[in-house]
């Protein structure tokens, strides 16, 4: 499938190859270990006492203190952030690829005026940070009655990921030859059922890929939560786990252990997703 | 040029879109409450027509704030059935972007934040004396209800204060052989170039010039050079030779090497922080200091022998000036939304709830800060005997200027100042500058 | 004009004598968009004029309107001397991530498109720094860099590297270094799984046969991948350059923008006016800048590669 599944047809092994794989597996740990150092030193820092992270004489603690993992639960709800940041995250996923979808098919198999202007539409939608946009947004929400609601953030978030969505699907459609969704269409299924069976299997991938990236957006999303929601057992992790930067003093041990905790779930997810990605290589190989 | 054209017309179209879409959602002025109502919680909030709602947002101290807020609240609604009280606590980090961010479509009925003026100018506030029993108002220290006037009406009610003084660490000070502990400029100076001498992994002074908290250095220094922000009739004298002298003399200090290696970006949580690991010799902190070493070492379990030795003096002052501690206020203020009679009688109950004697110096002493109420004070004074000589200082400590219309801007204006200093500018090119604009 | 649109106005006619079908096929595509730009107008739209709004007019400290000031926000900003510098700042921001984020990602892409053993761990540890909430990334960079208790210092000094703390920031530019590291450091998934999901439909039939023509990996990698997976690959770039000059946390937890602006990009220079100093019309005039200038790019972007694609409009 790739250039390396081809290269394991040809049987004879040659210096070059293992050269090549000790290479690939060195710059492989390299990057590893590069991207793992701030989390080991999150995880050390978590498992100290203050004394001991400002005496700065100590990479792994003396005594691990797993206590400050147990902490965190009691000095804020964390089950409930989780929860609240798993429906947002997941929330955003879902409306905005329900609407994100339709406007990638429409734009990658239709004509129709002002598509341009609808692509330029949506790139101009992200020119503006969300942190300029907050009292803005804020009025709308006031409007709606969907401030202090999880409701809110999560159109928030759908609206915002919209511009990856259609871009990245409209290009992933695009890829996919429109042949079978025609040949569908003539046994009887209309666009949305040729849609459907036909193009988004085969376009999985790049679903994937768009799915992962909006739940962690609106998992990481920070600025617009922080303002719109005032009642604590509404907040996402990221607004929630801030109780651990007070007026006197950050509270590095609980903040850390709080934020490994809160990068769990989005692993495990990308983890069982993963296996879609590599499912959808296989029938990207079919339609050749 | 054609898509430049297509680019404006989307423009144009979604806008219209706007339009209609404005056009149909419902009347914003409708029952205030429709929003939250439909979000509250079943667990213990029935909304219910004839309750009175009251929301506070207040500023998050430390880690025992939300829990105190949230007790209060459930004792406050159990007393009085009538009134369903709110309590949102938020971080000192966000509380400026919550509230900037709700003031123009939904205030809350009342705020606990440090500042009120930029409200006020904007008539967003009702005076103190309208949702403020006289019983209660008349508790609180005179000196205080002062720093909150503005055309001759108090606008805003103190709700705590801290103090600043000079914490060093006794055994550094011994060990370089500092025999007394500096009380004016010089002999700080003095005493620095000793501990560098002694232990040059030591920082000797520390100084906070970010813009968390660089106003604070900048008070310091000019209130004991016997200078201030301000003249006597309140007008701003900002590149006062006076205010030049001493923030020069601040930045020689770091040009020295005689303080932490980077004022412009270490904040006054790093400088505490490195004061508690002995890692600094002295330093100007809060009150608050002692809790947090304290809490430290608790959690810590380290042995006396290991804990720093440390004690807290006057701030050392330039020459015979009186050494002067600066002083931060924070307040309750009542934001003007047509407020029934009933509901002001509502507001006023919660305030007399919150400053009823007891609760209110728990309240002071839950974080470790200092009571803005006389009688306040002599519980807090009597309960914990560290705090006695802090209930002093308080009462004769130097407030900024935050009652001024231009304090934002001087606030960020000194902090600017300082950093362009600490990066090599004259300080007295740079204070013209600031004055100019300021003062126009 | 009109000479354009009344021939095509017949053909359709003669095409379709179906009127209501026509009718349908002529409106299904804004069907199908619709759900969309409506999500976005009320979410996005609305805030945006507010913006406009505020840029163009008197702003009192609360955020009230006081009337059209005759763009006396933007000559303020304009005449301020820090703007140049931060504007400055944001370019060199924006570039150097961009740049670098995308060919680190790139080829990073390629290295976990291979076949090995753990490749699905490094996957998942490669998501890490985009899985963690910016705030706390760059908090814990300020704290691994930090020269009194920082853990780089101290693991440096336990491998015996270096004997004595060393201070990673003395200059306002290595603290402006650190950060455009740290942007790059959480940038780099995001291209690489935009390359991956790219590189995995494509079929590995092409590579079986330019390898049967004895075709070298370079000539691979210029003469099927990249072609291949250029669309996922622009799309990356364009949104990662807006994402990347609009970024706000990373700045804003390190350095604030200090000292004295020397840190600050657009973002965090705004926030700053809009919620340190209550300049709201300024801070929004602010931003409309920086808009603008993200429009001209995105216009070029347009043109230049919108061109041969659908002409009409």
């Amino acid at each position: 499938m790739s250039n390396s599944a081809a290269n394991t047809v040809k049987k004879p092994v040659s210096v070059k190859k293992v050269i090549l794989r000790v290479l690939l597996y060195f710059v492989v740990l390299d990057v590893c270990v590069i991207t793992l150092y701030p989390y080991f030193a999150m995880l050390c820092t978590a498992l100290k006492n203050r004394v001991e992270i400002f005496s700065g004489n100590t990479i792994l603690p003396v005594t691990a203190l797993w206590s400050n993992f147990i902490e965190i639960w009691s000095r804020a709800p964390m089950a409930r952030y989780l929860l609240n940041s798993v429906l947002i995250a997941g929330g955003s996923t879902v409306i905005a690829m329900l609407c994100g979808i339709p406007a990638a098919y429409a734009l990658a198999r239709m004509k129709f005026k002002g598509q341009t202007a609808f692509l330029g539409f949506v790139i101009v939608s992200q020119m503006f940070a969300p942190v300029v946009l907050l009292i803005g947004i804020y009025q709308v929400m006031q409007v709606l009655g969907l401030t202090d609601s999880i409701l809110g953030l999560i159109f928030i978030n759908a609206a915002f990921n919209q511009a990856f969505t259609i871009w990245l699907l409209r290009g992933t459609f695009i890829g996919i030859s429109a042949e079978m969704e025609q040949a569908a269409t003539i046994d009887g299924c209309n666009r949305v059922q040729a849609m459907m069976r036909v193009l988004l299997p085969v376009a999985a991938p790049g679903i994937v890929t768009t799915l992962i990236f909006i739940f962690i957006n609106a998992w990481n999303e920070y600025t617009v939560a922080l303002c719109l929601i005032s009642t604590d057992t509404l907040k996402p992790l990221t607004v929630g786990i801030n109780t651990f930067n007070g007026y006197n003093m950050i509270e590095w041990q609980y903040l850390f252990a709080a934020s490994i905790f809160a990068i769990i779930p989005v692993v495990i997810l990308f983890m069982c997703i993963e296996k879609n990605l590599v499912s959808g290589l296989a029938s990207g190989g079919v339609k050749g | 040029m054609k898509k430049i054209l297509a680019l404006l017309l989307a423009l144009a179209m979604a806008l219209s879109l706007v339009a209609c879409a404005n056009s149909n959602t419902p009347d914003p002025t409708k029952d205030p409450n429709a929003g939250t109502q439909e979000t509250q919680k079943p667990d213990d909030q029935q909304p219910s027509g004839d309750k009175i709602d009251i929301n506070v947002i207040a500023a998050e101290y430390g880690q025992n704030t939300k829990k105190w807020w949230a007790d209060f609240q459930d004792e406050f609604n159990k007393t009085y059935e009538n009134i369903n009280l709110v309590v949102e606590v938020v971080s000192w980090n966000d509380i400026y972007t919550v509230v900037n961010t709700r003031l123009g479509s939904n205030p809350p009925d009342i705020l606990n934040i440090d500042v009120f003026a930029d409200y006020q100018a904007d008539d967003l506030l009702l005076p103190a004396k309208d949702y403020v029993s006289e019983e209660t108002y008349a508790k609180f220290y005179e000196a205080f209800l002062d720093q909150s006037v503005v055309d001759g009406t108090v606008w805003a009610i103190p709700d705590l204060a801290s103090a600043r003084a000079m914490y060093y660490n006794v055994d550094i000070l011994e060990a370089a052989g500092v025999d007394k502990v500096p009380t004016t400029w010089d002999e700080l100076k003095a005493a620095c170039e000793k501990i560098k001498a002694y232990d040059s992994s030591i920082y000797p002074w520390g100084i906070d010039m970010t813009t968390d908290e660089g106003q604070a250095a900048f008070a310091y220094y000019i209130w004991n050079n016997g200078s201030d922000f301000t003249d006597a009739d309140g007008n701003w004298i900002l590149n006062d030779p006076k205010n030049v002298e001493a923030i020069e003399y601040a930045v020689g200090l770091v040009n020295d090497g005689l303080t932490n290696t980077d004022p412009a970006n270490e904040t006054r949580y790093d400088l505490q922080d490195l004061f508690g690991a002995g890692k600094l010799a002295m330093v100007i902190g809060p009150n608050s200091i002692p809790t947090y070493i304290a809490d430290n070492y608790a959690k810590a379990n380290t042995p006396k022998e290991e804990q720093i030795n440390y004690a807290f003096a006057a701030i050392p002052t330039n020459g015979g000036n009186p050494s002067v501690s600066a002083g931060v206020m924070d307040r309750f203020m009542c934001f003007d939304n047509n407020h029934s009679a009933e509901k002001i009688e509502a507001i006023k109950t919660f305030f007399d709830f919150f400053y009823e004697d007891n609760r209110y110096s728990d309240w002071v002493l839950m974080e470790g800060f200092l009571p803005a109420t006389s009688a306040g004070g002599e519980i807090v004074a009597a309960s914990d005997p560290a705090m006695a000589p802090w209930v002093d200082i308080v009462g004769s400590c130097k407030f900024y200027p935050t009652a001024k219309a231009e304090w934002a801007d001087v606030k960020q204006g000194v902090i600017n100042v300082e950093q362009q200093a600490l990066l090599g500018g004259n300080v007295q090119e740079l204070l013209d500058n600031l004055q100019a604009e300021i003062a126009g | 004009m009109s000479k354009a649109t009344a021939p095509k106005a017949v053909s359709t006619t003669k095409k379709d004598p179906y009127s209501g079908k026509r009718v349908l096929r002529k409106v299904e595509p804004y069907i199908w968009i619709a759900p969309s730009v409506i999500l976005m107008a009320i979410f996005i739209l609305i805030p945006i004029i507010s913006v406009f709004r505020m840029a163009l007019n008197n702003v009192s400290k609360t955020g009230q309107l006081k009337g059209f000031n005759n763009f006396a926000n933007f000559t303020k900003i304009l005449k301020t001397p820090a703007f140049a510098m931060v504007l400055k700042n944001t370019l060199v921001w924006t570039i150097v991530v961009v740049v670098l984020s995308t060919v680190l990602g790139f080829m990073l892409a390629l290295v976990l498109n291979n076949k090995f053993r753990g490749r699905k761990i490094a996957r998942a540890i490669v998501v890490f720094p985009w899985a963690t909430t910016l705030v706390i990334q760059a908090s814990a960079w300020g704290f691994i860099i930090n020269k009194d208790y920082g853990t780089l210092n101290t693991l440096l000094m336990k491998l015996r590297i270096i004997s004595e703390p060393v201070n990673w920031t003395p200059t306002p530019e290595a603290y402006f270094g650190w950060e455009i590291a740290c942007g790059i450091f959480v940038t780099i998934p995001f291209v690489t799984f935009c390359v991956l999901s790219g590189l995995q439909s494509i079929d590995g039939s092409y590579y079986e046969a330019a390898t049967v023509d004895g075709a070298t990996y370079w000539q691979k990698l210029f003469k099927i991948t990249l072609p291949l997976v250029k669309s996922s690959l622009t799309v990356s770039t364009v949104l990662n350059i807006i994402y990347v000059f609009n970024s706000f946390p990373i700045i804003w937890t390190m350095t604030k923008g200090d000292p004295a602006n020397r840190t600050d990009t657009l973002v965090t220079y705004l926030y700053k006016l809009a919620f340190y100093n209550g300049r709201q019309g300024e801070a929004a005039a602010v931003s409309v800048i920086g808009f603008l200038i993200l429009l001209i790019c995105a216009s070029v972007y347009m043109i230049y590669t919108l061109r041969k694609g659908d002409g009409d409009l």
